[in-house]
């Protein structure tokens, strides 16, 4: 097949992002520029508005360290997890990856709800350090963003583990053999050897996950409770509540530059280690 | 031998032919916003069959908030994704605003002789009253008199909040303002009171997310309407309803035809169902409990009203001062919660 022909044929497919993805994202960025909710007066006083109240940077600033924790406590739980899916038996192996991919075939919703189930206040972890007498007075786990963290942390888990299993189980076993064989000790030959091989699946992880976390506005708004506010709740009350546009316009793009700014960074950092271990 | 193509063929024809008479029988679908939870309920048990047996048209649900309603027309501009909207007050006079609904005809309503004055007018038909007022679990805390007692303890070590994101929200934190002071116009005396014990209060949520908290003991008392109580009673959790010493707070849900509705005339024969003696008997009855506006039905003890009449006791208010202000209180109670 010819260049010209190859061309043509993602057409169909630049089309469809041109009007399903890029047309609104341009609607959007217009709505923006207008002063009033009925979207007849054009200017920036809403720009103004949200960009003059340091409210809206510590909304910003909660949504992004949001991201990085849920990241953070992904990687802490997702990656020896990894290293346990790489060194088991193949038939293991596949019991794992089902038990892996199992909370991607529940409705976030679901999930989301199971949730109030285990952190409330007579939930299953307050139970069980009651009965054991850790604790004497159940423990607040829901609507803290601990226990934000906690079920952000299962829910996004397949996303982080995906792409660093698949990484991973590409590496070539003799270059930990010839590690151990020259002396390294296993936790040398894991971060001189195994982690720097895997960051292009590790970077691909955090990406999914940031991006995931930061937008989850299920999760956040039903175990976070309304006290903890970020980006999303704050797009749902404007449109939705309060019918400004033009104001949720704006608070949508800062979430998508805000989200877009640190997955470009990721990917940077991805595309130089992919760099590094291949180069 | 068949072949796979004159077998698919078969089942093709067999297929389409278990359809045609369906498509023969239906006289037609409608297609209705609903509240999601009890009502969704409700309205798929109950009226859905009545709607089908009275006047061969099928009932398509949409479960949807009033906002999300509201919303979701002013964006499809025109071509609206349902033919009637259920709403309360606030919404109603947004969408009135906004021309989101098509003249209502009130002759077409066969059930309007057995409706109390005033339930229909130019823009649409009221189906029913909701009553709002304190919720709580009677095994964990003492009975709360008023408002005032959510922000004391016992009470407020226990109590579940939302903020104005829904009318019963809404109004709820209104009658905590005037409690201490404030009024219809006025919720700053209810952030002060709310601010003074806003470490000790158990739960701060999402309204979707309050029955599930209350399920699980998050919270043992909050404000809410008659409906919720009555279905989480159903589902066994310990929950009473409490009209405040200061008067519980009742309003009416309208319905109305969406602007550039599909099936228009399917939609008053749905209105007229849902206002008929046969549904509201079904509806006022547990778990529904709902108050419904045809005078012929008789409201059981277990409801907070034994007529519509009484309505002129419960506190009302009015939408077209508090919609105005609401997009400020949404703002303020964010920055006032806020963690």
């Amino acid at each position: 097949m010819n260049k010209l022909a190859e061309w043509q044929l993602t057409l169909p497919l630049a089309l469809a992002f041109a009007a399903i993805f890029l047309a609104p994202l341009l609607m959007l960025v217009g709505v923006s520029f207008f002063d009033d909710d009925k979207i007849t007066q054009p200017g920036v006083a809403q720009w103004a508005k949200f960009l003059g109240d340091p409210f809206s940077y510590k909304v910003i600033a909660d949504t992004l360290l949001l991201g990085v924790k849920t990241v953070c406590a992904t990687i802490l739980v997702g990656y020896p997890l990894a290293l346990v899916y790489l060194d088991s038996p193949q038939r293991l192996q596949k019991v794992l990856i089902f038990i892996i991919v199992m909370p991607l075939l529940l409705s976030v919703v679901v999930r989301t709800f199971a949730w109030i189930v285990v952190l409330g206040r007579e939930g299953v972890v307050n139970q069980v350090l009651l009965s054991l007498g850790i604790i004497s007075e159940p423990l607040r786990l829901l609507q803290t963003e601990l226990g934000l963290v906690i079920s952000l942390t299962q829910i996004e888990m397949p996303l982080m583990l995906l792409p660093l299993i698949s990484v991973m189980s590409r590496l070539d076993p003799n270059l930990r053999d010839a590690s151990a064989a020259l002396g390294a000790s296993r936790w040398r030959t894991l971060f001189t050897v195994i982690v720097p091989l895997s960051m292009p699946g590790l970077v691909a992880g955090c990406l999914l996950v940031f991006a995931s976390a930061t937008t989850a506005f299920i999760s956040q708004t039903v175990i976070g409770g309304v006290r903890l506010i970020y980006l999303p709740l704050l797009i749902w009350q404007q449109s939705l509540v309060v019918f400004n546009w033009p104001f949720a316009a704006v608070v949508s793009i800062t979430l998508l530059v805000s989200v877009l700014t640190v997955v470009s960074a990721l990917s940077y950092l991805g595309r130089r280690s992919g760099g590094y271990v291949h180069g | 031998m068949f072949s796979r193509r004159s077998l698919l063929a078969g089942a093709t024809v067999l297929g389409g032919a278990s359809l045609l008479p369906a498509i023969a029988h239906a006289k037609g679908i409608v297609t209705a916003a609903t509240y999601p939870g009890s009502w969704e309920d409700a309205y798929r048990t109950v009226v859905a069959p009545a709607l089908k047996k009275a006047h061969d048209i099928d009932l398509e649900l949409q479960p949807l908030y009033a906002v999300d309603q509201i919303a979701k027309v002013r964006a499809a501009r025109g071509a609206p994704p349902f033919d009637a909207f259920v709403l309360d007050p606030g919404p109603r006079i947004t969408g009135i605003e906004g021309g989101l609904f098509e003249k209502f005809d009130g002759k077409k309503i066969s059930n309007a002789p057995n409706l109390p004055a005033g339930m229909i007018d130019e823009w649409g038909i009221c189906v029913g009253a909701q009553v709002v007022g304190i919720g709580y679990n009677p095994k964990k805390l003492p009975k709360p008199k008023g408002w005032k007692d959510l922000l004391s303890d016992p009470w407020v070590s226990r109590l579940g909040i939302t903020g104005f994101q829904t009318t019963f929200g809404t109004v709820s934190l209104i009658e905590i303002a005037k409690a201490f002071g404030g009024s219809e116009t006025n919720v700053e005396p209810a952030f002060v009171e709310l601010k003074k014990v806003l470490p000790k209060i158990a739960a701060v949520g999402n309204p979707a997310a309050m029955a599930g908290l209350l399920q699980q003991g998050q919270c043992d008392i909050t404000y809410t309407n008659i409906q919720t109580v009555a279905i989480l009673k159903s589902r066994g959790v310990d929950i009473e309803f409490v009209k405040p010493d200061t008067g519980a707070v009742a309003f009416f849900t309208t319905m109305h035809i969406a602007k550039g509705a599909a099936d228009a005339e399917n939609a008053y024969k749905y209105f007229d169902t849902v206002v008929s003696k046969t549904v509201g008997d079904a509806l006022v009855k547990p778990p529904h409990n709902f108050i419904p506006v045809n005078k012929e039905v008789v409201l059981p003890p277990s409801l907070p009203m034994t007529n519509l009449d009484e309505m002129s006791t419960y506190i009302r208010h009015d939408w077209s001062k508090i919609n105005p202000l609401r997009a400020g209180w949404i703002e303020k109670f964010n920055k006032e919660m806020a963690k």
